[in-house]
């Protein structure tokens, strides 16, 4: 049997790791401090010095993308591994045990579901105030009911499957069911999931610094730096093309990878 | 009289919650003595999986007398596509059985599973493989292999041969023979097959509409027959041989 190239997965693994480790580069190097204005270089084009140009304060964009990368990927890092860590918890209890606490959860998640996101992040970050942390939680905690349902709606299909009921009868523990028993099962479904949530984050983070409620001024995020260079678009567009273009090719990547791992999982 | 490793006195069993819920067992009642095999023989909506599933301990809304003296009784299921976990080796389901009655020791419980695959007619080389890459009988085995590796003397079969081919069942059923010589087991046999029931059985009871209409030993049910739905039974299971 031969198996079909899983093309997906070769180049969600190739952009993945090319955008991944483009933003791991920004944590430990850039060619120029993100922040050093020269004012000489305002609207440098693209050159051998300054790659991707200078933007309308004489900043180096190269380095301000590999440094907005990075906390573009720390921050939806953080976001998914917060929305799924609640998520896979309450969707996994929700899903094996159901009844009335199951039905309660799932209403406030459809609740949380049917706000706006957007405004919901605006009311939360009001409450706490801008900054990197804060817009984690708020899109953290924004994230939950979608993993929560995802989650939910595997643990419901195998709760009642013959392989769970046997090992019930054999005196295997509810938490290990739960978790070693049904959750490999679930993995190539709640894999995919990630990374659909993955790119949701990295949508949600740009968005919210576009709208002004996302990292504070002094940090660099793509979506700050897309949302800077908005006003320049016509007249310098290489200062939004390049973080646009990295912001692609990170959601790119986690989405053909999220493809890829489901084709080539979900094949047993 | 040694004491009957299952009891049950009057058993009614319903199913289902609120307006749904419905009688499923009706004034049953039966022994299973200690080394015995007792076929429960009816239809799909007879009672006969209710009331394999309250031996077990998995339907709880029963009323009447329920003793069963053994502990943690297993289950070989029906569908052997669906009674492995796909996710996981066929050594590590065997393992966590043990992991689950407390043998604490990695190697021993490596050695008990290795032997219990040669019992069930598998080898080693069956201990790293997946449900995916075994054979519907050779998952049959392991799910044998699993119901036994607690050690518990109480096996309840639910059709364990009724989604395998003639050949298959013929070589399952004298393995189920030779394991309940080999550790002294007790079987109850839930099928519709009466042709099954006959080859591994020695008294048989026949389930209809949650009643036990006939009970007794092989040679008086299938020879003389009394009740009409224990003929139609027995004229069915001809037909088809």
């Amino acid at each position: 049997m031969r198996k079909r190239k899983n093309w997906y997965f070769v180049l969600g693994l190739i952009l993945t790791a090319l955008s991944v480790g483009y933003s791991a580069l920004g944590l430990f190097w850039t060619p120029y401090s993100s922040t050093a204005m020269v004012g000489a270089d305002r609207y440098a084009l693209p050159s051998l010095a300054h790659p991707f140009g200078c933007d309308h304060m004489g900043r180096d964009v190269f380095s301000r993308t590999l440094e907005g990368a990075s906390a573009t990927l720390t921050i939806a890092l953080a976001v998914i591994v917060i929305g799924f860590m609640a998520g896979l918890v309450i969707g996994a209890l929700c899903g094996y045990y159901g009844g009335a606490a199951d039905a309660v959860v799932m209403r406030i998640c459809d609740a949380i579901a049917a706000f706006p996101s957007v405004l919901l992040g605006l009311v939360i970050l009001a409450l706490t105030g801008p900054g990197k942390y804060n817009v984690i939680l708020a899109l953290g905690i924004l994230f939950i009911p979608s993993f929560a349902r995802l989650v939910r709606g595997e643990f419901l299909k195998y709760r009642d499957r013959d392989f769970v009921r046997a090992a019930r009868l054999m005196g295997v523990s509810p938490l290990r069911i739960l978790f070693s028993h049904i959750l490999p099962n679930t993995w190539p479904v709640l894999l995919s999931g990630l990374t659909i949530g993955f790119n949701n984050a990295v949508l949600a983070e740009a968005s919210m610094s576009y709208l002004g409620i996302g990292v504070g001024p002094g940090d660099t995020s793509l979506g700050r730096m897309i949302s800077e260079a908005q006003s320049y678009f016509t007249t310098a567009p290489w200062l939004v093309l390049f973080p646009a273009l990295v912001t692609v090719l990170l959601i790119l990547g986690a989405g053909m990878l999220g493809e890829g791992i489901r084709e080539r999982l979900g094949e047993d | 009289m040694a004491e009957p490793i299952v009891n049950i006195r009057h058993l009614n069993s319903w199913y289902g919650k609120g307006k749904e819920r419905r009688q499923v067992l009706r004034d049953v009642s039966l022994t299973l003595a200690a080394g015995e095999t007792l076929g429960i023989v009816g239809e799909s909506g007879s009672g006969k999986t209710t009331l394999a599933k309250c031996v077990l301990g998995m339907v709880t809304d029963y009323q009447g007398t329920l003793q069963v003296n053994s502990p943690r009784p297993q289950m070989v299921f029906q569908d052997p596509y669906g009674s492995l976990n796909p996710a996981r080796t066929v050594g590590w389901f065997l393992e966590e059985a043990l992991r689950a009655s407390g043998v604490g020791d990695r190697g021993e419980r490596r050695a008990r599973a290795l032997d219990m695959l040669t019992q069930v007619g598998l080898t080693g080389e069956h201990y790293g493989r997946r449900p995916g890459q075994l054979s519907g009988g050779q998952r049959q085995r392991v799910s044998i292999a699993a119901a036994l590796i607690q050690g518990s003397k109480l096996i309840v079969l639910d059709e364990p041969v009724s989604a395998l081919d003639v050949t298959l069942q013929a070589q399952i059923l004298q393995l189920l023979a030779d394991l309940r010589a080999r550790y002294q087991l007790s079987y109850l046999f839930i099928s519709h097959d009466l042709a099954v029931v006959y080859q591994l059985c020695d008294r048989v009871c026949v389930l209809y509409h949650g009643q036990v209409v006939e009970e007794g030993g092989l040679d008086t049910v299938y020879d003389h027959p009394r009740h009409d739905y224990t003929k139609k039974l027995l004229a069915a299971s001809l037909a088809l041989d």
